[in-house]
């Protein structure tokens, strides 16, 4: 679980508790037992100062107490943790099926034709500047509690980052292959299943992939407006009932969420669709950055190093998502964190 | 599957008439994007009008027109400079903070250790909705300046840091040694080779950055505050008045637009024209 | 065996000041069992008649026929790049260009794939594979359509040495069991002087300069005197025609 250490050259230190200690890991390990000690520390401070905020600031005990509670599933809130996430995740899942078929379908007309993109680009752009917040707060005043305003964040919120990867993977269609299937006179239904459909799946995938993270944020102030049930809701119950542990406790239970579908869902999705693919699996994760590249992939560069050209058409596809960084409407930065 | 090739054999065409004949269909094809696009504005501004009336109640659903009235209104009345004014201070000091921090954090990860140590936090900084961090620093601090800002500085950062370590990560070590090996200093190579490589990477984390930094500050002032465009869309949806509410979010929105398209795009061609189409 | 007629054939590309005339007035004819080298620097043109007798490409002007005993003749391609389906097996990427999947047609690809000795190799996918393999498997694609003439172009100019002294040898001796017509383009004079028995030479500017035979016997040693000789004439056509001047 170590890095491997591929770039400098250091003496290994003496023994292995030192060499642990100076490890990654135990830095990845450090983080939150430094948080856990400001956290603490500002506790004090923060009661000698003020002493009548003892209240608002809760102490970790309160807050994991809180967390295994909820965990156990009982809960002071109408509904318990794993039937509110059950609600959101559902409403999530419907949003995000309508924003891939709608933005598929516009994406492709996009890419396809110059009139069509120029009929819809300025409001693609617009929409995805748009703060959830304002969706949000809309759907809550037009379509009051229920199902419906939540799901309708979703999609608009998803569409234009849909629309904007499938144009890409549209206009990054691999004209070698098509030229070479021309050439050996394949018919064209063949082409279309075989090189069409499958050079725009890493685009599809990241489509998905923003779809469900942007919609995720989408959803929460959706909920946090305009519900009466829902993981926004309920963080909202615990606001209004001014009990920042339970605040402070769902909000960890919403990154844990988040992460646990990010690394397990998509990166075993990645795995299957992307299994030949030559080099790391998963599509753009953010914290992959970070890592060391895997043992494989140095033996795996190495080998083709001295004959790179050969791979173009692979290079071609296996760049998917990252070409989008180059268009001016970069979707990444429109994203409201 | 090769197939017999026969055009027929003719004389070239006078060069004159095929120039003409292309410079004459690109022009046929711009002015076809610029009459799609207009036909896509008077689209959807019409279907917007359109479904103010008939499909929703006015009430609920304002036309354009409506809105445009609304600003007039909220213009003369002279409450809009003061508005943008207190959430674009708020932006500008959020967003400051977080750049500094950001940038640290990126420079800072190149030590391996370090890199551990921070990972989980952008992590967490870059998966978190920024509502969280406005319901947090809300109920922690009440209505004083410092929540919102830092609620601001927690949902900015990430962003930016990944940005500065993939820059720095990125550093041309070739270009490094060919220039210690001229012997070049130090100041000259972070002048030439350095600064020039980073400039993007830092630039396009200032553009995602503010993108996310004025959503966020709206947000938090939904919350808590009592100036600033966030709290004044809180008051007119509390009071039902749509046509305030949408009024005030599309101002700030066009005006954010404004700054992020114009601006800033502006400033990113003029600096970086020689990158071409190289991405970041 | 096909025949390969090219008259009066012209190429341009774009218009008034940014026109390039990429191929000049080209008369040849090609048939048989042979093997032909169009060689040239960069630029004169030898992709581009290749793009244009394989369809890819329109001519300007000018008129090009391939036919087999009279009637469009199949033709095979290895391109400069595999040219590989990424996300298929090698087994599917022959399949792919073949006319139908029978079982009579997977024992003739998977014969094909063995004569490149890649016959272990028919379930990887191209990305686990080097690129002197990937490119075998683009030779046993073309093969394993059984084509009347085999277009390639700068097949192994992406490889390193070794890997491509062995595929060339192994392109002679498929080229000599299967008997096609074979037009190969390459800007390497010793590897046109290897393996083929007439080569073309192009100028810049798409002109052909000279069409030279080769009469050695097959297989040719780089290190026969006999060889070397015909290289240095090659390359003095070369330099008769102006060519290697630095421009």
């Amino acid at each position: 679980m170590s890095d491997t250490d591929t770039l400098t050259r250091r003496r290994p230190p003496a023994n292995p508790v030192e060499r642990f200690a100076k490890s990654p890991l135990a830095g990845r390990i450090a983080f939150p037992l430094v948080c856990l000690l400001v956290w603490l520390v500002a506790l004090e401070v923060v009661q000698s100062i003020w002493p009548f905020a003892v209240d608002v600031l809760p102490k970790p005990t309160q807050v994991l107490s809180f967390m295994w509670g909820e965990i156990k599933g009982e809960t002071l809130a109408p509904y318990n943790m794993y039937e509110t996430f059950g609600i959101s995740l559902k409403r999530l899942g419907i949003g995000m099926a309508i924003a891939m078929v709608i933005g598929t379908v516009i994406g492709l007309g996009m890419g396809l034709s110059k009139s069509v993109n120029a009929f819809f680009n300025d409001w693609v752009v617009a929409i995805l500047a748009m703060p959830n917040l304002a969706w949000a707060l809309f759907c809550s005043l037009a379509f009051g509690f229920g199902d419906i305003g939540p799901i309708v964040t979703v999609v608009l919120t998803g569409v234009p980052f849909v629309i904007i990867n499938v144009r890409e993977g549209v206009r990054n269609a691999p004209l070698d292959l098509y030229d070479m299937g021309r050439a050996f006179g394949v018919s064209r239904g063949h082409i279309i299943r075989h090189v069409l459909i499958p050079s725009l799946m890493p685009f599809m995938f990241a489509a998905g992939r923003y779809a469900f993270a942007l919609g995720w944020k989408g959803l929460v102030v959706a909920e946090v407006f305009g519900g009466e049930d829902g993981a926004g809701w309920t963080i909202k119950f615990w606001y209004d009932a001014h009990r920042a542990h339970g605040v402070i406790g769902y909000a960890m239970f919403f990154v844990i969420f988040a992460l646990l579908f990010e690394k397990f869902m998509f990166d075993r999705l990645s795995r299957y669709f992307f299994r030949w693919r030559p080099e790391v699996n998963a599509a753009d994760v953010v914290e992959e950055r970070f890592d060391a590249p895997p043992p494989a992939v140095v033996t795996a560069g190495a080998v083709s190093h001295a004959n790179t050209a050969a791979m173009e058409s692979l290079n071609q596809v296996t760049a998917g998502p990252k070409s989008e960084r180059e268009h001016g409407d970069d979707p990444r930065r429109h994203h409201d964190g | 599957m090769a197939t017999a090739v026969a055009p027929p054999p003719t004389t070239d065409p006078p060069r004159q008439s095929e120039d003409d004949r292309v410079r004459a269909a690109r022009r046929k094809e711009r002015i076809q994007v610029v009459v799609w696009r207009l036909a896509g504005y008077a689209f959807f501004l019409g279907l917007w009008e359109f479904a103010s009336g008939r499909l929703m109640s006015e009430r609920l659903l304002p036309g354009p027109s409506d809105v445009f009235a609304t600003f007039g209104e909220l213009w003369a009345s002279g409450k809009v400079p003061g508005a943008f004014a207190d959430t674009l201070t708020r932006i500008g000091i959020g967003f400051a903070i977080a750049f500094v921090v950001g940038t640290a954090i990126g420079i800072l990860m190149q030590n391996r250790w370090l890199n551990g140590f921070f990972r989980d936090a952008v992590t967490v900084g870059v998966t978190t909705p920024g509502l969280i961090w406005a319901l947090i620093t809300a109920i922690i601090f009440g209505n004083r300046p410092w929540g919102p800002l830092i609620a601001i500085v927690l949902t900015t950062f990430a962003l930016i840091s990944v940005n500065v370590a993939e820059g720095i990560k990125a550093l041309p070590k070739d270009l490094i040694d060919m220039a210690k090996s001229f012997g070049v200093g130090v100041v000259r190579r972070n002048r030439e080779i350095v600064i020039p490589h980073l400039a993007p990477y830092i630039f396009t984390g200032v553009r995602f950055g503010f993108s996310i930094a004025w959503k966020v500050t709206v947000l938090t002032e939904v919350f808590s505050s009592s100036s600033g465009i966030g709290f004044e869309m809180r008051t007119a949806s509390q009071l039902f008045r749509l046509p305030e509410f949408l009024t005030w979010i599309l101002a700030f929105y066009v005006f954010a637009l404004f700054l992020e398209k114009v601006v800033l795009e502006v400033i990113e061609r003029r600096f970086f024209a020689w990158r071409g189409t190289i991405n970041s | 065996m096909a025949e390969i007629k090219v008259r009066n054939l012209h190429k341009e590309f774009g218009v008034g000041e940014d026109k390039v005339v990429a191929l000049e007035d080209v008369n040849l004819e090609i048939g048989g069992h042979v093997f032909v080298s169009i060689v040239g620097a960069s630029g004169c043109g030898k992709s581009t008649l290749l793009n244009i007798l394989s369809g890819i490409e329109t001519p300007t002007n000018g008129q090009v026929t391939i036919t087999q005993d009279d009637k469009p003749a199949n033709a095979g391609y290895v391109f400069q790049a595999a040219r590989l389906l990424p996300w298929r097996t090698v087994m599917d990427n022959l399949l792919f260009v073949q006319k139908d999947r029978s079982e009579a047609t997977r024992a003739r690809c998977q014969r094909y794939l063995e004569m490149v000795q890649l016959g272990d190799k028919g379930k990887k996918y191209p990305g686990e594979l080097s690129g002197g393999m990937q490119q075998r498997v683009g030779i046993a694609r073309a093969f394993s359509t059984e084509p009347d003439v085999l277009f390639m172009d700068e097949p192994f100019s992406h490889l390193d040495a070794i890997t491509a002294r062995s595929l060339r040898a192994e392109l002679q001796s498929m080229w000599q069991e299967t008997k096609k017509t074979v037009v190969f383009v390459t800007h390497d004079v010793g590897e046109a002087v290897e393996l083929s028995n007439r080569i073309l030479v192009f100028a810049k500017g798409g002109r052909m300069a000279d069409d030279i035979d080769m009469p050695l016997p097959f297989p040719r040693d780089v290190s026969d005197p006999d060889v070397a000789v015909a290289k240095a004439n090659v390359f003095k056509t070369f330099e008769n025609i102006g060519a290697l001047a630095v421009s």
